[in-house]
């Protein structure tokens, strides 16, 4: 058998376009109709090996090799950032296997990729933002079988969820629950939002743009469709609230973004910065100045200068 | 001043460079190649073969070099290839009673039709390192051949011998050779999974997690204590048979490991008492594995014998999600990824609650001042 | 527009297969997603006998040896079923019941609706697609959409819809998460109805 005109190793001719053979995209396109006209509801599906390791996005990458064509614009982030190493490699797949344009920008992209955010630019109609997700099953970690599960979702059995947010509440005085805070879509199912900060969750409600949720290993594709009504789940003692910070942005003075914290020595001095590089750049560009920025001419942060 | 660090693609790229430096080693030493690994390595080549799901001798002694001798990224190189290749034939059930053995034994009778037929196992081999290895020893002198010729038609201990009295379960084996067999790699699992999903998935599932089950199941973590009806290694051809044809065509043998064991016997005051049975099938020289895998399939026959699950064996759906390494390691190994955005909400989070907690405190702290004005003199 | 073969000659399917599947797919999630908004076919298709433009696209992209198709007596001529057994290798049945996507003419006796799989409660996705071949679709209120994927309502007007449609449709968004969801396809427009949108016939 000839194998070198296939290898891996020799590029990226020998797969197909955006790499899943043909079958393999219907199967994953048959399933995000379904998960379309089902909303918050996980459809199984046969989840191929990827090549790159599961937990890494690989049910992201399915979903959106399913769904690019040679017109689309990629955008991946890791974080909010374009740049983190993860986010660098799923989008340098993407331009080898598709030969599609990607961007940092989040209004040029028509698909994004994500792994633990949600741009904090409002997304548009024709947008599409794809998500990675670890564990689909926001009852998981209650319930660890996959039959139980099943039958709690079918019977639309979410006390158990309900108990565990208000044992936490009981005990902390908070629902501590900071990321992957469980949802409730159309008045029906209860969704895990993949694990972005439970400060994202209120974009979700209502979004313009269409949100796909791509699991691999686990093998579950489901979706919002837009402007569908997703909730944060709570108790009326209790609303959902979101992260705040006292702080702004260093770069940008942003008061309204999510923020990282970034150590600047083994002194407890830190600052912060918005997670979302493309909305920091972007306000950056446009002027606006936090407390800690260089104030040197923009675009000069050459790949891997230290910072000073 | 803080600039933000950027530079990935260049640092990936950098990585590679490094990594593929660091599986070459030192230069002034011949480079390995994959033919040796093949020759020389078989059983890392067989096990890569095994759990990649991908009978390619060759493919497999090349990720096992790309892989730096790391099995089970080699055999992630196997599933990410194997992936993309085109299904374009299934292939008749293969005929395990016709295989060309190389060994054959049995652990319930002392001799049987067939014989016992040691062939390579590693069994008696005194584990004494061998230095004459390592000096690039002497070649092997050839082993002798037996002066009897193996049975060609191999007696199955269980189907022939245990059966012809009815002492143990009727396997059905696959009356209807057409009917579809599951396959987890095209169709997502179900639970509860038929048996074809089950030793589909232990069949390619790692190694020490199999092996790991199987101990446990002789522990008493589920109770089916098992004798090895036999254990037989050899090559089998794979035949397909393309619908223009109509008919089998031969393409080529594999080699393989099959276990059966007899296992603890069912039975009542008016139902004849039977044997039951644990079934272990893999690529290559692997009786580790192939024990391992029978005592785990006949432990997750729990629910059809009517058994109580009592240990993590007999638990169907956490043996089948837990087995792949290539899951299990891609999982695992996923939270050195950057998790700065959560944990920055449990950061935000648990200061906020600490300072609660602090002004509680400071609040009884005040009020025990108060009322005990003496004690804070 | 449709192309009428004239011979038993197979007609040629996509032309660039990634590409033109993934075109068609788009405009099919897309109008899964937005419930009632009229999205264009993307591509010229020619289409055997049976069949429009629109349903053939749709089928060559979303169909193989994976799903079963049940076509009505009036779609499931020679021409039809050669060339979607060449094109998509897939099973055509004549049990609506294994259907996987479904497929009939407007005016065709559609009491075969109701047999259609709508899955399981734990399995709700395990359910039919039914694709209605119609000659226009149009924005005019003649139906008011709700639910998921509309901002607000939306405008929907098939022709010549019967009653019983009506009727079933109802049912089917009762039976929510299971279900059916619908696909309307004129020669060169697509809109869908999932299984949550909520129709007031006006």
């Amino acid at each position: 058998m000839e194998h070198v005109a296939n290898n891996p190793a020799d590029g990226a001719q020998a797969y197909n376009f955006a790499y899943l053979d043909e079958q393999t995209k219907r199967m994953i396109r048959r399933a995000l109709l379904k998960a379309v006209a089902i909303p918050g509801y996980q459809v199984p599906f046969a989840g191929r090996e990827m090549p790159m390791p599961y937990g890494w996005g690989t049910g992201g990458v399915q979903v959106t090799a399913a769904v690019i064509g040679p017109n689309d614009t990629l955008k991946v982030i890791d974080q909010g950032a374009d740049d983190t190493t993860n986010a660098v490699s799923i989008r340098q797949f993407f331009a080898k296997t598709a030969n599609v344009a990607t961007t940092e920008k989040t209004a040029e992209a028509s698909i994004i990729q994500t792994r633990h955010r949600i741009p904090e630019k409002e997304l548009r109609e024709d947008q599409v933002l794809v998500y990675q997700v670890p564990i689909p099953e926001p009852l998981r970690f209650l319930e660890p079988r996959e039959t139980e599960t099943r039958k709690m979702h079918a019977l639309e059995e979410y006390g158990l969820m309900h108990v565990k947010l208000y044992e936490d509440i009981a005990r902390h005085g908070h629902i501590a629950t900071t990321y992957a805070y469980p949802v409730m879509v159309d008045d029906r199912y209860v969704m895990d939002p993949s694990p972005t900060p439970k400060f994202d969750n209120p974009k979700m409600n209502d979004m313009a743009a269409l949100q796909l949720f791509g699991a691999g290993r686990e093998k579950r594709i489901y979706a919002l469709p837009p402007y569908t009504k997703v909730k944060s789940l709570d108790f009326e003692d209790h609303p959902f609230d979101v992260q705040t910070w006292e702080d702004e942005c260093g770069m940008c003075g942003a008061r309204d973004s999510y923020l990282d914290e970034v150590i600047l020595d083994d002194k407890g001095n830190r600052m912060f910065v918005c997670s979302d590089t493309d909305y920091c750049t972007e306000r950056q560009e446009s002027g606006h100045r936090g407390p800690q920025h260089h104030d040197q001419p923009l675009g000069s942060s050459q790949s891997g200068k230290a910072a000073e | 001043m803080y600039v933000a660090v950027k530079g990935g693609e260049r640092a990936i790229n950098n990585a590679h460079k490094l990594l593929a430096e660091q599986r070459r080693g030192n230069k002034d030493v011949t480079e390995i190649e994959t033919d040796q690994i093949e020759q020389q390595l078989s059983l890392s080549v067989t096990r890569v073969m095994a759990e990649g799901s991908l009978y390619d001798r060759d493919l497999a002694a090349l990720a096992i070099k790309q892989a730096r001798g790391d099995l089970i990224e080699a055999i992630f190189l196997m599933r990410a290839y194997r992936t993309t290749l085109p299904r374009f034939a299934f292939s008749k059930p293969i005929k395990t009673a016709e295989m060309d053995v190389s060994r054959r034994i049995s652990a319930t009778f002392k001799d049987l039709p067939g014989g016992q037929i040691l062939g390579p196992t590693f069994d008696y081999t005194h584990r004494l390192l061998d230095f004459t290895l390592m000096a690039n020893g002497q070649e092997p002198a050839d082993a002798p051949s037996g002066d009897f010729p193996i049975d060609e038609n191999m007696p199955r201990v269980l189907d022939d011998i245990l059966n012809y009295e009815g002492l143990i379960q009727d396997e059905p084996t696959p009356v209807d050779e057409n009917a579809p067999v599951a396959d987890l790699t095209r169709e997502p699992v179900k639970f509860p999974a038929g048996r074809d999903l089950r030793l589909q998935n232990l069949s390619r599932g790692d190694e020490g997690f199999v092996l790991a089950l199987g101990y446990s199941t002789q522990r008493g973590y589920a109770n089916s204590h098992a004798f090895v009806g036999e254990i037989r290694y050899g090559t089998v051809s794979v035949e397909i048979e393309p619908e223009e044809l109509g008919f089998a065509i031969d393409i080529g043998d594999i080699e393989l490991t099959e276990c059966e064991t007899v296992n603890k016997f069912k039975g009542s005051k008016t139902k004849l008492p039977q044997f039951t049975r644990g079934y272990g099938l893999v690529f290559g020289q692997n009786e580790r594995k192939s024990i391992s895998m029978a005592l785990v399939d006949r432990a997750m026959r729990a629910n059809e014998m009517g058994e109580q699950i009592m240990g993590p064996a007999q638990d169907s759906e956490f043996v089948m999600e837990h087995s792949d390494n290539v899951q299990s390691t891609g999982f695992v190994e996923h939270i050195k990824l950057p998790h700065y955005v959560d944990f920055q909400g449990e950061l935000e989070l648990v200061r906020r609650m600490r300072a609660e907690v602090e002004e509680r405190l400071a609040k009884l702290d005040g009020k025990a001042a108060k009322s005990q004005p003496e004690a804070a003199e | 527009m449709t192309v009428q073969p004239q011979t038993t000659e197979l007609l040629p399917g996509f032309e660039h297969a990634a590409f033109d599947s993934n075109a068609v797919f788009r405009v099919l999630l897309d109008a899964m997603s937005r419930p009632g908004r009229i999205y264009e076919l993307p591509l010229e298709m020619a289409s055997p006998d049976g069949l429009n433009a629109t349903i053939t696209a749709t089928l060559l992209a979303m169909a193989d040896m994976d799903t079963t198709i049940w076509l009505s007596p009036s779609c499931a001529g020679k021409a039809a079923t050669d060339h979607l057994k060449f094109h998509c290798g897939c099973p055509i049945s004549t049990d609506v019941k294994q259907a996987d996507f479904a497929v009939a003419r407007i005016d065709d006796d559609l009491s075969f609706i109701t047999d259609l799989s709508v899955g399981n409660a734990e399995y709700p996705d395990q359910s039919a697609t039914l694709i209605i071949m119609v000659d226009d679709i149009a924005n005019a209120p003649s139906m008011t959409l709700k639910g998921p994927g509309i901002k607000d309502t939306h405008h929907l007007e098939i022709k010549n819809l019967p009653e019983s449609f009506h009727a079933w449709r109802a049912e089917n968004h009762h039976m929510f998460p299971c279900g059916v969801d619908v696909i309307f396809a004129s020669p060169t427009k697509i809109a869908a109805l999932s299984r949550t949108t909520k129709v007031e016939v006006n």
